[in-house]
């Protein structure tokens, strides 16, 4: 990676942007999708993310080494791919991002909202929540989705989260369904995944987030692209790694074992 | 014969778990556990939009889990109630300015919510193609809803026709119950003036939607 993240987020805009000759014919969007894959942007996150896992941070002044993300204290390898599990520690099913959370209050001395604050980066300020994710999705590449569901709260979450998956509500009567639970479905140009379906479901939750958004020039995670969604339906913002988000995460999941990790994914 | 009952849900919650599976929880506890976490997924919202997430009794009908078809009653409830919901332009005027009908289908905006405030708009758009081919020249149109190219050159542009369109986006559910389609106008998200230009839009002869 010799280029600059500027000049980066210029070709990958350049790229996925371009024009696209729409309904028929070869979709565009997905040739541009898989140049940047081949070059892919995200992994500056990985790296940065590397970097900030083992430097010592916080007030006080410690690594996440001893972050026990579900299989032992500061082991990154395999731990996405069996997210959101249940913590005895914490007595809650977590995702990756809730987990890191705990992590750098209770190790780190962060403050919850000083993370929530910081969880979306902006082209002038990076999100370390962005890159550590980029960067421990990244460590359970090449490796299936295993997603438990034998703790009860687990089965809770997994059951919750099929529950708000199909719940309307809103002024404009959406839920996540109203979009993806149909084959071949678009809003306007944007293709939009059936989760009915467990190729996609495997596809979605194993190479989709986190994300480089060409877009926005930065990586998207999970919690993002719920919270979007959440923008989208007219809901209030969605709060950041609240339970309702991670039940729809175990959800989807779960239903996604088998998939095979590889992270980030390249996205428009 | 209680007693008895619990030993062996327990014993099969144990089974349950040498197997590695848990035990589900109801459909009653999976709903309460839902809604809790609905009532908690918005901290520090205003009322009035975490109000937004509370279901009305049509929503809750309409939010089967998958597969799972509405009864004959449940879906007589809801055409009646969406029945209900419908009002009309002053003056009775369904099909009004096809020109502004034109902008509004292709807006998007409208509710959607930021940091807990409103984006501003100066009116809310239709959301029209977001979902539905119009204008067979706009290649950037969803798909989510029926393609609508040519809508009035097939079906004319009587009052018959006018009324159905104009109730059909006032309230979908009026004719299709639980159909992915917004109740745009029974939700107030679109007013019955900006609803009859819609109308004509897709009813008129010199629209884009129906010009050959």
């Amino acid at each position: 990676m010799f280029m600059t993240r500027g000049r980066l987020a210029a070709l990958a805009l350049a790229v996925v942007a371009a024009p696209s000759p729409a309904q028929n014919g070869p979709d565009g969007l997905a040739v541009g999708r898989q140049m940047l894959a081949e070059d892919n942007p995200g992994e500056l996150w990985v790296e940065r993310g590397q970097r900030l896992f083992f430097e010592k941070r916080g007030p006080k002044h410690a690594s996440l080494e001893r972050c026990d993300l579900g299989l032992g204290a500061g082991r990154v390898e395999g731990v996405f791919a069996q997210l959101p599990r249940y913590f005895a520690d914490t007595d809650k099913v977590q995702d990756l991002e809730s987990r890191l959370m705990t992590c750098m209050v209770t190790l780190q001395g962060f403050t919850t909202d000083e993370i929530v604050r910081k969880r979306f980066g902006t082209l002038d300020n990076d999100s370390d929540m962005e890159a550590l994710v980029s960067f421990i999705g990244s460590k359970s590449n090449g490796m299936k989705m295993n997603v438990p569901l034998r703790h009860p709260k687990e089965a809770q979450a997994y059951k919750a989260g099929e529950y708000l998956f199909h719940r309307r509500s809103g002024p404009l009567d959406f839920s996540c369904a109203t979009c993806h639970a149909d084959e071949g479905k678009r809003i306007r140009l944007q293709d939009l995944p059936n989760m009915t379906d467990p190729a996609q479901v495997q596809a979605v939750v194993a190479t989709g987030w986190p994300a480089y958004r060409g877009t926005q020039a930065t990586v998207r995670t999970m919690q993002h692209r719920l919270y979007d969604c959440n923008w989208q339906m007219r809901l209030p913002d969605l709060g950041y790694a609240s339970a309702m988000s991670i039940a729809l995460t175990s959800y989807l999941n779960h239903r996604g074992n088998g998939g095979v990790v590889q992270l980030p994914g390249v996205r428009r | 014969m209680k007693r008895f009952q619990l030993k062996l849900a327990v014993a099969a919650a144990a089974l349950a778990a040498v197997l590695g599976c848990a035990s589900f929880p109801s459909a009653d506890e999976t709903r309460a556990l839902g809604e809790q976490m609905v009532a908690d997924a918005y901290p520090g919202m205003p009322a009035a939009l975490t109000a937004r997430a509370v279901q009305d009794a049509d929503q809750k009908i309409c939010s089967k889990l998958g597969g799972e078809k509405l009864t004959s009653i449940e879906a007589g409830r809801i055409v009646d109630a969406a029945r209900a919901t419908m009002k009309y332009p002053p003056g009775g005027k369904l099909a009004g300015d096809w020109k502004a009908g034109e902008r509004l289908v292709s807006d998007g905006a409208g509710l959607r919510v930021r940091e807990g405030r409103v984006e501003p708009v100066k009116q809310n758009g239709a959301l029209c193609i977001n979902c539905h081919a119009l204008d067979p020249r706009e290649v950037n149109s969803g798909n989510l809803g029926p393609a609508l190219v040519g809508y009035g050159a097939q079906r004319g542009n009587s009052d018959a026709v006018v009324k159905y369109t104009y109730e059909k986006i006032y309230n979908a559910w009026a004719y299709y119950p639980c159909s992915n389609m917004p109740r745009l106008g029974a939700h107030g998200f679109l007013t019955p003036e900006q609803i009859a230009d819609v109308v004509a839009y897709l009813v008129a002869p010199q629209s884009p939607v129906n010009r050959k």
